[in-house]
């Protein structure tokens, strides 16, 4: 079958591309309520069933990985020499998610990731769970490690969340004995495979030594957007200086948001995270 | 093959691609070397119909995109719309209905579309898009292109493939 045109780029074909392309940068410019709404409308009705074949393709992967695992309690020498790598990284993934779902003293939800395959994908990430799950918008997202994101809007079955890597991502932090505060905001790409966090506004008084652990603070509106105590990334060096103000430091993330499949929404009061994260952390 | 039999069997091949990129997409590990099977079927769509209804599918598709991971929404329907629309008129001015073409067509579209998404969409600057646009893009580019190629051949008799110029 041949359906190409003899007649390349009629009138019609004009008024349809201009058409289109009219719309799309009334889209582009359209306020953002008014973009999450109709994002919301194309998940909810045409891409519904696509996103539930998504989450069942997830979900018969886990049931795999949690198959293998019994089959490595009966005959670990045999499965060793079947396993593939993936799986085992799968597991061990889900098995300190395990651990921390166990730890967390405050109410949430599990979530597996839908990537996409979109160069928007690091910044921001669609979740598996939603308001039915009790899912609300600015619920914080962590994963094994420490702060993946934040969920910025919510439908019945899914989520979005942005990551640390999106340009409007903040989020105030502290080390852990409570001497340097800041604002952590990301910072860019060093190569292709690293993304990294800058820690910004430390008092210039106040030396924070590379390799230390920066966590949320708690701090920002009523009672903090994100809770206290959840690992952000380590120290790297200082990256800026303003003489006898501040220092700015370049952090190592503790999560890279390539490598999660599951995830942990927190839908609870905010409180003291930091116990949860004390054994997982690398 | 009748006119109407063919469109069928056209759209079958793009409702599959459209259930590949949900099913099989997870599976693949880094989604940002992922081929997108979604640009597939547009073009596979796009070179084998109108400039204005390619557009219109463009569009489709970049709604979708962007319902999906919806950073900057409108860039991804402003650079499906383009690459939709551009596919199908180069298409019919330029090329030939080969398998080495249309695979060095699906790479530069999806090069094409993600360097609009990134620029439109102005969510990120600096070393953050120059990795996006010399790493990560090509490297889809490359996947996405070998996923067309094996749909091409896969379906070479339904979509009117030919093998050699």
């Amino acid at each position: 079958m041949s359906i190409a045109p003899d007649r390349f780029n009629t009138r019609r074909d004009t008024f349809a591309f201009g058409l289109c392309l009219l719309l799309s940068v009334a889209l582009r410019m359209a306020p953002p309520p008014v973009q999450d709404t109709l994002a919301s409308v194309i998940t909810r009705s045409i891409l519904a069933p696509f996103l539930t074949l998504q989450e069942q393709v997830l979900l018969m992967r886990a049931a795999r990985t949690s198959y293998a695992d019994v089959v490595a309690q009966r005959d670990s020498a045999f499965l060793s020499a079947l396993e593939v790598k993936a799986l085992e990284e799968e597991n061990t993934r889900l098995r300190e998610l395990l651990v921390l779902h166990q730890r967390l003293p405050v109410r949430h939800v599990a979530a597996d990731v839908l990537h996409q395959a979109a160069p928007t994908d690091g910044l921001t990430l669609r979740l598996a769970a939603g308001a039915r799950d009790g899912v609300l918008a600015t619920a914080p997202v962590i994963a094994r490690g420490g702060l993946l994101g934040i969920v910025r809007s919510v439908e019945p079955a899914s989520a979005v969340a942005i990551v640390w890597a999106h340009p409007d991502f903040r989020v105030s932090a502290m080390t852990l004995d409570g001497e340097a505060f800041g604002i952590v905001a990301p910072h860019g790409a060093e190569g292709p495979w690293r993304m990294l966090l800058e820690l910004q506004g430390v008092p210039y008084g106040v030396r924070v030594a590379p390799g230390t652990m920066i966590y949320t603070s708690g701090l920002g509106g009523g009672s903090g957007v994100y809770p206290r105590g959840v690992p952000i990334g380590t120290v790297l060096a200082v990256l800026d200086e303003q003489e006898g103000w501040s220092r700015t430091y370049l952090v190592e993330p503790a999560v890279q948001p390539a490598a999660v499949s599951h995830v942990i929404i927190l839908t609870g009061p905010r409180v003291d995270l930091s116990g949860a994260f004390t054994d997982i952390l690398p | 093959m009748t006119v109407r039999g063919g469109r069928y069997r056209v759209a079958g091949v793009l409702l599959l691609l459209a259930v590949l990129h949900f099913t099989v997409l997870p599976l693949l590990g880094d989604p940002r070397v992922a081929p997108d099977f979604l640009l597939v079927a547009l073009l596979v769509y796009a070179i084998r119909a109108r400039p204005g209804d390619a557009a219109i599918a463009g569009f489709v598709v970049g709604l979708v995109a962007d319902a999906l991971t919806p950073v900057a929404f409108g860039a991804g329907v402003l650079a499906h719309t383009l690459v939709g629309y551009l596919a199908a008129w180069g298409k019919a001015v330029f090329f030939a209905e080969n398998l080495m073409v249309n695979t060095g067509f699906v790479f530069v579209g999806s090069l094409v579309r993600d360097f609009i998404v990134l620029v439109a969409g102005r969510h990120v600057a600096g070393s953050v898009l120059l990795w996006q646009l010399v790493f990560w893009s090509p490297v889809r580019a490359v996947t996405t292109a070998l996923a067309g190629m094996v749909t091409l051949f896969a379906f070479r008799r339904w979509l009117d493939v030919r093998m050699s110029e």
